[in-house]
């Protein structure tokens, strides 16, 4: 697939603060997740992906435009700002129709596309209300709707589900992936690990301004050597099926659970270990109840990258 | 026993411990806050200019032999008398300094606690209302009086001791609590002043803006009518004309404008109760959503 | 661009009129209307001194004090409300140009500014020249007035405008011009006075008079008025095209 949006050398700097260093990567379409602790330029990259800041090196484009000052591009672009700010003296629908109304959509269409956002957020019955009336939530909902009203191409949100309670936060996740299924691109990012793999298991992870890795979260996982894998197995046997594997090159380590009906196994081949399980698990019969991988997730990968 | 919370912060509802100046670290940060803004320095600095014109004037009034040359015949200007303190305190270049340094330490002062949602965080310490208003209100006193009292003081003691004698005070005894009265007046309504616009709205910019445009618009008021009327009564539309004559009241001297003198203190006065009625129903530590 | 500038102003007009500060200024711009009354009362018979006291005291208020403080903060707001309120990534991440917005606002808030003081100067100045509403004279000095008064709007607008594209403080900066530099600048000789905009808006007044009112035109030494509408013009145009312009190249950095 063509990546919608591509960044070549791209850097920023704030002063002596360097923001952003040397990012060159593309966004194909599906969802992205743009991963990193505070502080580690996720809102500086998605301010140059949104024409906000202009790169000191390098460039951005969208759709092969540069998008510094290309103001066409916009109508195929939709932004969640972090912030929580508005034009707190309107109601929620006249702050999409004003939004809309930039579109040059026809005053009709206006209405419509309106309403239709603001029944998908479900803020159909608040819609009226000023926004300064809002809770923290509806706000955040009110600030998806804006962005999605104008139905763009491309959804860039910045920490969309902070403030939102967890049943929110479900709602929006499903309706991003209704996106992704349509076909568009949205780029999402979050300091919250277990909602981004909620959404994607396609990250950019980015730590003091650089790119630490990007793709898939399993395959970024077995690129980690320098960490093995750890699987946990829960058998009636463990110290038999121990030792099965201690005499095995890729078997690091094998540490016994208290409960006395577990093991833990590390090994740097997480491929080669899987398959010599299976022959061990139908030669001897072995009842085997649960096989877990606790590191083969998001926040392991975060944490062995960021070097906590 | 359910709490309740407010955005996740509840109301001091322990005692209130008895302890030094709990305003103080309100009016310490104000302080800080106010310095650190670009420029305030120097506005700050250039507010000084008219003390030093006046310590000059008082060095030259004790060496008048010596700038004779200068003078010639102009001896009587600079006596050192009620009247020359009160001109100090009431020129336009000072009570308009004084309004500038208003819009760079005090237009924020409750403004912005408004916009940031902050008064909850104040109320959820152990300190109460009277405690944050006299914080804020510190921030203008130390301002103001940094402009009229110190000064005030630093010329009155540079005059006995560059005369070498208590000449000054023993002929004009009451001119001391005079400079402190005077300077006590423009604290505490200035402080009312500002607090009061500065609790109207959540933006900063609004807000040095009303600063500014009320006392002007004061001045405007009284020209206007009085280009109409010509009555003297007007002046109480002035914030500068009431100061001025407050400050001849106190100082014991002629009454530039031709009314009662008390009037401007009502005028005064009167603001103040206003600004601390309206204070009082603005800042609370509950939110209002309508 | 110019459907940019038409929406952008559609919006914003919409929100100015709803807002608070509106309500606010729009009581400080009646002020000439209860001074109008009781100058009626006051001046009851005279009614030559009635429209002397109208151009020289009434007007000092609208040139020196009223148009001054609403494009102060109206212009001013055009860039630093939506810094000030982080609402600036709503209209740059939408198909608008950077110039288009910048002048929708200055539109919109300029006939925001422009409704509050026609209706003042309207009423005031009808209810002092209460004698002569059926001559055409009356409306064509009137149309005069406010035509000054736009015109002032404009210039100033656009000057507090440029004024907020580029500097944080822009409100300091303002205060400092308009009643400082306008104020101080008019009192000094010759040529001198043409670096300021309220010389071109007296430049513009129908009536010059000598009488004891003489607040106003004191020293004035007035520039023709086609030369000072032109260069009115030019001023508006010129800080408009320069806040277009940085606006345009300006990054601007939300204060966390």
């Amino acid at each position: 697939m063509t990546a919608v949006i591509e960044t070549r050398n791209l850097s920023k700097w704030y002063g002596n603060v360097l923001g952003l260093s040397d990012v060159s990567l593309g966004i194909e379409p599906g969802i992205t997740g743009l991963l990193g602790p505070n502080g580690a330029g996720k809102s500086t990259f998605m301010k140059l992906l949104t024409g906000q800041l202009k790169p000191n090196i390098g460039s951005v484009s969208i759709f092969g435009r540069r998008i510094w000052n290309d103001f066409g591009t916009f109508a195929k672009i939709g932004f969640c700002p972090e912030s929580d700010a508005f034009y707190e003296e309107i109601s929620g629908l006249e702050f999409l129709t004003g939004l809309l109304s930039f579109h040059g959509f026809s005053k009709a269409e206006v209405r419509a596309r309106a309403a239709k956002a603001l029944d998908i957020v479900g803020l159909t019955g608040d819609k009226d209300r000023k926004i300064r009336g809002y809770s923290r939530g509806m706000r955040q909902r009110v600030k998806f709707a804006q962005a999605i009203a104008h139905d763009p191409e491309i959804i860039i949100l910045d920490e969309p589900l902070s403030g939102l309670d967890p049943l929110g936060k479900r709602k929006l996740i499903h309706l991003i992936k209704d996106y992704r299924d349509q076909g568009r691109t949205v780029l999402v990012s979050s300091h919250v690990l277990p909602e981004i793999e909620a959404m994607t298991s396609h990250i950019i992870l980015i730590h003091q301004g650089k790119i630490l890795a990007q793709g898939d979260i399993h395959y970024i996982r077995d690129l980690i050597e320098a960490h093995p894998h750890v699987i946990s197995i829960k058998c009636g046997d463990p110290r038999g099926l121990a030792a099965k594997f201690v005499n095995e090159p890729y078997v690091l380590k094998i540490l016994f659970g208290s409960s006395g009906d577990s093991l833990v196994v590390e090994t740097h081949k997480r491929d080669a270990f899987f398959g010599r399980l299976n022959q061990v698990v139908l030669e001897s019969a072995l009842r085997v109840e649960e096989i877990t991988s606790p590191d083969d997730n998001l926040q392991a990968v975060f944490d062995y990258l960021v070097g906590k | 026993m359910a709490t309740i919370r407010e955005k996740g912060y509840s109301h001091w509802d322990g005692a209130l411990v008895e302890r030094k100046l709990p305003w103080w670290p309100i009016t310490r940060t104000g302080i800080q806050l106010a310095f650190r803004r670009k420029h305030f320095k120097f506005f700050f600095s250039v507010s000084f200019l008219p003390a030093v014109v006046f310590l000059v004037g008082i060095y030259i009034s004790e060496r008048i032999e010596d700038f004779k040359f200068m003078i010639q015949g102009s001896e009587n200007l600079i006596k050192i008398n009620p009247a020359f303190f009160k001109t100090y305190f009431t020129n336009d270049f000072l009570l308009f300094m004084m309004v500038m340094l208003l819009v760079f330490s005090g237009a924020g002062l409750i403004a912005d606690d408004l916009k940031h949602n902050a008064l909850q965080l104040y109320f959820s310490r152990p300190i109460d209302k009277k405690d944050y208003f006299l914080g804020k209100a510190a921030v203008i006193f130390f301002f103001i009086l940094a402009l009229t009292l110190v000064p005030g003081l630093v010329l009155f003691v540079m005059k006995l001791v560059f005369s070498g004698n208590f000449k000054l005070l023993t002929s004009y005894p009451w001119l001391l609590p005079a400079i402190i009265g005077y300077s006590a007046l423009l604290t505490v309504f200035f402080a009312f002043y500002t607090l009061l616009l500065s609790a109207l709205s959540k933006n900063r910019r609004y807000v040095t803006i009303l600063i500014f445009a009320i006392y002007i618009f004061s001045d405007v008021v009284y020209g206007i009518t009085f280009g109409i009327f010509r009555s003297p009564y007007v002046a109480l539309f002035s914030l500068k004309a009431n100061f001025q004559q407050a400050g001849a009241v106190i100082f014991g001297q002629r009454l530039p404008y031709a009314y009662p003198g008390y009037l401007s203190f009502l005028v005064l006065f009167g603001i103040c109760a206003v600004s601390a009625a309206v204070l009082h129903r603005r800042i609370r530590g509950v939110e209002v959503i309508k | 661009m110019l459907k940019t500038i038409r929406e952008v102003f559609a919006f914003f007009f919409f929100l100015g009129k709803r807002s608070r500060k509106m309500k606010v200024f729009f009581l400080l711009s009646l002020l000439p209307v209860a001074l109008a009354v009781l100058v009626r009362i006051a001046f009851a018979g005279r009614s030559s001194e009635v429209m002397s006291v109208f151009q020289e005291i009434l007007m000092v208020y609208f040139l020196q004090f009223l148009i001054i403080i609403l494009t102060l903060f109206y212009g001013t707001s055009v860039c630093s409300e939506e810094i000030e309120g982080k609402t600036l990534p709503y209209l740059t991440t939408r198909p608008l140009t950077k110039g288009g917005i910048i002048i929708g606002k200055f539109a919109a808030y300029t006939a925001l500014s422009a409704l509050m003081v026609f209706v003042s100067l309207a009423a005031s100045y009808l209810i002092m020249s209460f004698e002569k509403l059926g001559e055409a004279a009356t409306y064509g000095a009137l149309l005069r007035y406010a035509g000054v008064l736009l015109l002032g709007l404009m210039a100033y607008t656009a000057l507090f405008t440029f004024l907020g594209t580029f500097l944080k403080k822009s409100i300091l900066v303002g205060l400092a011009f308009g009643f400082g530099w306008e104020t101080a600048i008019q009192y000094f000789p010759g040529s001198t006075q043409r670096f300021s905009i309220v010389h071109y808006l007296k430049s513009l007044l129908p009536y010059y008079s000598e009488g004891k009112f003489s607040i106003l035109m004191f020293r004035l030494e007035p520039t023709s008025p086609a030369v000072a509408v032109i260069v009115l013009l030019l001023i508006t145009a010129g800080f408009l095209g320069l806040a277009c312009l940085f606006f345009s190249l300006k990054e601007y950095m939300f204060e966390d």
